[in-house]
């Protein structure tokens, strides 16, 4: 904390500057063009040599945006993509006059924006599903988590830690997530980069079912690992609560058919998501008071 | 004086952490991993955006720690907010000591500016209204930020697209009193002088002759670009102009030797052409 105060002014300054640089841009000529008429004139701006003072704040006007876009646009490639730049931006934009960043970390302006695109369902008005803006989005975000996470060990079980697995819940990795998709977004994910361009991407076929996947970062980039529907199902219960609670929720959700199978198959998954990282640790019910 | 509690972690290093004063250094992106990696170009050190490390991310710490086995590294911000009207932001100072200590950072820099105010962050490099009583508020927040991060703490001139009626001093007057005010250093872009004294129609001679070299850590040069209006804008998207060589030239002639720095942040080309860049620059001087 400094001793010293800012001078009165300064807070009643920036506060008008920064009502100046956040005037959402005008999209109605079809490109994005400052409105400078709405500028506060008590910011005090001076013309200069080369441009009037409006045109010299309109700098910083575009800049903000331009800059937000860019992130949100990196953040969530697959959905830029999938709805095209123009599009995109307007939702960006409606989402960030909603979440103003707050952050000093640029990347974290781009956080909840899945949710946000969920609520808005965009789409329709391009001629696309908005299932599948929605699922583009959540893909994105995954990957967004998944890169994100700190550096993390994975959960190696000793003999201690068999006698208590089922009672215990498996702490899921940062560094890992469980998607799905109703169309092949993932492989278009993958291909974003031999397409250039900011129109809408043509969307895929709908699959035939849903398929599912679970995405680890490896040293060497995203990696993703097919998953059946049950084993999906079964992580993402892990991720809730105990490992006997998500086993018994499992298995009252399958068929009769289907149980008979349920226990070498869940031990079968179970030990795959082991040996590939899935978990970090467990912690057991006495670990869970305590926290 | 004790900055915080516990044992600064440190990653360890092959070379010292120390810069030549003539030293040649690169803005390090995400783009230039894989060469860097494969030819380790010979460059006296790396200047990293800190905030692009100070989260937990795993990925950019390795990619740090590794680049950090082959060159010095030093720190330059821009979520400082140093001109800002609420309280320096303490969470933010100590991840920044966290960062600088790990590295072992020779110099950390961020710039006189704002960026955040009323619980908003701009994410942009904002200037203010140059008066006296904001040198006395900018010079104890960057003597703060010198002390606790132990380490010597450059601040950046602006490029600016606007002044304020309010101001009764020059950007090289306010620029150099907190400087001086502060104990701390310039980090002088060389660029960002050239394009405000463009943008608001001052002779750039005026503002070198205003900088006590003596004090220089570090010199920043970019390209930029120009708007439709003949403003021009500090993009770091293209080489570095020729007459911002001719003012780097004549800042060397005043007060070198100084550490020297090329920023390229979009339309980046392959490190050949960077390190050619360099090249140029070791020529201007010579």
């Amino acid at each position: 904390m400094t001793r010293g105060r800012a001078p009165e002014w300064l807070a009643d300054f920036q506060e008008r500057f920064g009502s100046v640089i956040t005037t959402p841009l005008d999209r109605t000529s079809g490109t994005l063009t400052a409105r400078t008429d709405r500028y506060d004139p008590a910011v005090g701006a001076l013309p200069g040599p080369r441009a009037p003072a409006e045109h010299r704040l309109a700098v910083y006007n575009r800049q903000y945006w331009f800059r937000l876009f860019e992130v949100l646009q990196f953040s969530f490639p697959l959905t830029t993509r999938l709805i095209g730049h123009w599009k995109y931006n307007a939702l960006a934009a409606s989402f960030l006059s909603a979440n103003t960043p707050k952050s000093w970390d640029i990347d974290r302006v781009a956080d909840g924006f899945e949710g946000f695109v969920a609520r808005v369902r965009p789409g329709p008005e391009l001629g696309i599903d908005s299932d599948a803006v929605v699922e583009a989005a959540y893909i994105d975000a995954a990957h967004r988590r998944v890169f994100r996470a700190p550096a993390v060990l994975a959960f190696r079980p000793g003999a201690r830690d068999a006698e208590q697995l089922l009672t215990a819940r498996l702490v899921p990795s940062p560094a890992m997530a469980i998607l799905h998709e109703s169309w092949p977004l993932l492989e278009l994910r993958r291909t974003l980069g031999a397409t250039e361009g900011e129109a809408p991407l043509a969307l895929p076929p709908r699959l035939a079912e849903p398929r599912h996947f679970a995405l680890l970062r490896h040293p060497e980039g995203f990696v993703t690992f097919p998953l059946e529907a049950r084993e999906a199902e079964l992580f993402e219960l892990l991720l809730r609560g105990r490992l006997a609670d998500a086993l018994a929720e499992l298995e009252a959700r399958c068929s009769e058919a289907e149980r008979g199978s349920l226990p070498e198959r869940a031990q079968r998954w179970l030990a795959r998501s082991v040996e590939l990282g899935f978990w970090i640790g467990l912690e057991t019910p006495q670990q869970s008071t305590q926290l | 004086m004790a900055r915080r509690g516990g044992v600064a972690l440190r990653w360890s290093q092959v070379v010292p952490p120390t810069l030549p004063r003539s030293a040649l250094g690169l803005g390090l992106r995400v783009v230039h991993y894989d060469y860097l990696f494969e030819h380790w170009p010979p460059l006296d050190y790396l200047e990293i955006i800190s905030e692009n490390f100070l989260g937990a991310a795993a990925p950019p710490r390795e990619r740090l720690r590794r680049a950090r086995e082959r060159y010095p590294v030093v720190l330059h911000g821009v979520g400082l907010n140093l001109l800002g009207h609420e309280p320096l932001d303490e969470a933010y100072l100590d991840a920044l000591c966290r960062l600088a200590d790990l590295v072992d950072a020779p110099f950390v820099t961020d710039h006189l500016c704002w960026s955040a105010a009323h619980g908003v962050s701009h994410h942009d490099l904002l200037p203010t209204p140059y008066v006296p009583e904001l040198v006395d508020y900018a010079a104890e927040r960057a003597s703060i930020v010198q002390r606790r991060l132990d380490r010597p703490f450059g601040i950046e001139n602006l490029s600016s697209y606007v002044e304020f009626e309010q101001s009764t001093l020059t950007e090289w007057e306010f620029y150099s009193r907190v400087v001086k005010e502060s104990g701390a250093w310039y980090l002088l872009d060389v660029n960002n002088v050239y394009v405000s004294s463009q943008n608001h129609g001052f002779d750039p001679a005026s503002y070198l002759d205003a900088v006590d070299f003596s004090r220089v850590l570090q010199v920043h040069l970019a390209g930029f670009s120009s708007e439709p209006d003949g403003t021009l804008v500090d993009t770091h998207d293209h080489p570095v102009k020729d007459a911002v060589h001719s003012l780097y030239r004549s800042a060397w002639q005043r007060g070198g030797p100084f550490p020297t720095l090329l920023e390229w942040d979009a339309r980046i080309p392959p490190m050949p052409v960077l390190l050619a860049e360099l090249e140029k620059v070791r020529q201007v001087r010579a």
